[in-house]
């Protein structure tokens, strides 16, 4: 089974490589550059324009955010979809191998090449990003907590799963890749939207006027800012107390805004839970992967029983 | 003499999709060695019933027996019957070595030599990508990969029904000989009756989901009449034979049957039916009762 699969699969394991040999060589031509670069830096305190020139570069590897997805495209989807599409899941069952046997190399395969490729990515971003995160106020921010650590490896493992899920209800291997765009974009957002920030009890800090709201350790992951008066959070226009003068300077009014009780109030995940965070992540995604899988398993036996 | 085992032994078999049956208490034998023609109109059931027997799909009801074992997704099994589907599925950028090979890491009993030599001899270049080839060397592919798989069993379903007349010739002679070779047994779904005539010793019909017939070939040539009289009655006739199909005009009757027995009344006058006629009768007959119709005779 080893050799069809590598005689069925070659030309993409090849694109697969040299695409990630292609990254490889710029990420760590400018990696070892940038870490020079930084070190030189420091002693002379003169890093603010360090990633100038690498303006592309940055850009590459933020692109890599779309690794997953297209892991999820072009193997997922079409592993075991273009064999039932093209019927050749007749040919390999007619040979003395059963269906179960030719199913699980069929998903080791896909799964291996999907942990190879993506971690390979993944690792090449970490290494280069050090120097970025040394700059950036924190890792949570932008795309730099999906592009990093095990996170894009956990993605890319739910986009195979998806995809082959995707195959084996369509049977076609088009419509399979477009449901594995839509659904692999809209449970990456939601969970980053609606599930990250709660992975574990976040901190609160009650910070005075005068922080404009600034104040959480460097490296935090800010969930929320709020005003309060007195402990309870205020939304709408706000009207400032009769006390506080408007003619005052904005040091005078914040002053005036604290004696009355406002606060501000930041809701955050220190950075010190940025692996944490990332297991947690990789965990989530992953165990929808292993549910996406074994659905897939159990359909495709009895759409063929 | 001894009777040969029964290669195929299916009883009862049915297969359910939903609330529909595709197939419904199909029961027949076919003995070792022998090449079954497999006969019916579209939607019959005879992809689904030789996907059973192929172990590619479980049956609803009923049991199956090839080369005496029941059909399963077990690799003992699998050894023992060779399929070919309908598409004849290969890979479009394989070519016909990547495929001999793809059977050598599959299969425990595999001929490579003989499948090589074959290809060679009908001048099918091994090198070339099968998406590259004419229906009629794919087909050609297809059973090679069948055969050098050495099964016991070979079930083809409509392996011919693309090709055309001389490709059709060329695979049922490769058939042929191969059954003579290696003495395998073969059930061959197929529509074109002559064919069926050239390659096979046995016949079964599926009509509606059910076996209607399943016997030698030779013995349901002399089996089925077609009879022929100024009379108008058939009451005594069905009531000792099994009339397949009756065609009135004004001046006689005419009547396609399976003889149960010798035919004692003089008044009907005897002809031979070809098998192509025989299943034609068969083919028309809806819930077991015989195709009749009126023929109207036009004035001269």
């Amino acid at each position: 089974m080893i050799w069809v699969l590598w005689r069925q699969h070659r030309a993409q394991v090849a694109i697969a490589a040299a695409a990630v040999l292609a990254f490889a060589v710029p990420v760590l031509i400018t990696g070892r550059k940038l870490a020079d670069a930084l070190i030189a830096c420091r002693s002379g305190n003169t890093c603010g324009g360090l990633f100038d020139g690498y303006q592309a570069m940055t850009t590459l590897v933020n692109i890599t955010v779309a690794v997953p997805l297209l892991i999820g495209v072009f193997w997922g989807a079409t592993v075991v979809c273009r064999e039932v599409e093209a019927g050749t899941t007749a040919l390999v069952w007619a040979q003395s191998i059963t269906r179960r046997r030719w199913l699980w190399s069929k998903l080791l395969a896909l799964f291996v090449f999907t942990l190879a490729s993506s971690a390979a990515v993944a690792g090449l971003v970490t290494w280069w990003s050090n120097t970025h995160n040394a700059q950036v106020e924190s890792r949570f921010n932008g795309l730099q907590f999906d592009i990093q650590g095990v996170t894009p490896v956990g993605y890319a493992l739910f986009a195979s799963a998806l995809g082959f899920l995707a195959g084996v209800l369509w049977r076609r291997t088009l419509p399979a890749m477009a449901t594995t765009i839509g659904g692999f974009v809209v449970v990456r957002i939601a969970i980053e939207n609606y599930l990250r920030p709660h992975f574990m009890a976040p901190l609160v800090r009650s910070l005075p006027m005068s922080s404009g709201g600034d104040g959480v350790p460097s490296g935090s992951f800010t969930i929320s800012k709020e005003l309060t008066l007195h402990g309870h959070v205020l939304s709408g226009p706000i009207t400032a107390p009769t006390g506080c003068s408007r003619s005052g300077t904005r040091e005078t009014m914040d002053e005036c805004l604290n004696a009355s009780g406002f606060r501000f109030r930041v809701t955050y995940q220190p950075g010190g839970r940025y692996w944490g965070f990332q297991w947690i992540e990789f965990g989530v995604f992953a165990a929808l992967a292993v549910l996406l899988v074994a659905s897939g398993v159990v359909l495709l036996r009895r759409q063929d029983g | 003499m001894n009777t040969p085992a029964a290669a195929l032994r299916v009883a009862g078999l049915g297969k359910r999709y939903r609330a529909k049956w595709a197939l419904k208490d199909c029961t027949f034998s076919v003995p070792a060695g022998r090449v079954c023609g497999l006969v019916g109109a579209n939607g019959a059931g005879k992809t689904t019933l030789l996907r059973m027997l192929a172990g590619l799909s479980r049956p609803s009801a009923g049991t199956a027996e090839v080369a005496g074992a029941a059909p399963a997704d077990d690799p003992a099994f699998l050894a023992e019957v060779g399929f070919l589907a309908q598409e004849i599925p290969l890979y479009r950028r394989w070519s016909a070595e990547d495929h001999l090979r793809m059977g050598a890491h599959l299969n425990p009993r595999w001929d490579d030599a003989a499948g090589r030599e074959r290809l060679q001899s009908l001048h099918i270049p091994l090198g070339q990508r099968v998406g590259t080839m004419s229906g009629g060397q794919r087909a050609q592919v297809g059973l090679a990969l069948a055969l050098a798989k050495h099964p016991r069993v070979l079930l083809l379903d409509e392996p011919v029904a693309a090709l055309d007349p001389l490709a059709r010739r060329d695979f049922l002679s490769t058939l042929a000989e191969a059954v003579v070779e290696h003495g395998i047994t073969v059930m061959l779904s197929s529509h074109l009756v002559a064919d069926l005539e050239r390659v096979c010793d046995h016949l079964v019909v599926l009509a509606e989901g059910r076996t209607v017939l399943a016997d030698d070939l030779d013995d349901v040539l002399a089996g089925h009449r077609l009879l022929t009289s100024g009379r108008r009655d058939t009451a005594a006739l069905e009531r000792e034979h099994t009339v397949l199909r009756v065609e009135r005009t004004a001046r006689q009757v005419s009547v396609w049957v399976r003889l149960n027995g010798p035919l004692h009344d003089p008044a009907w006058e005897q002809s031979e039916l070809s098998l192509e006629e025989i299943m034609l009768a068969y083919l028309g007959m809806s819930a077991g009762r015989p195709d009749e119709s009126v023929v109207r005779e036009v004035s001269a």
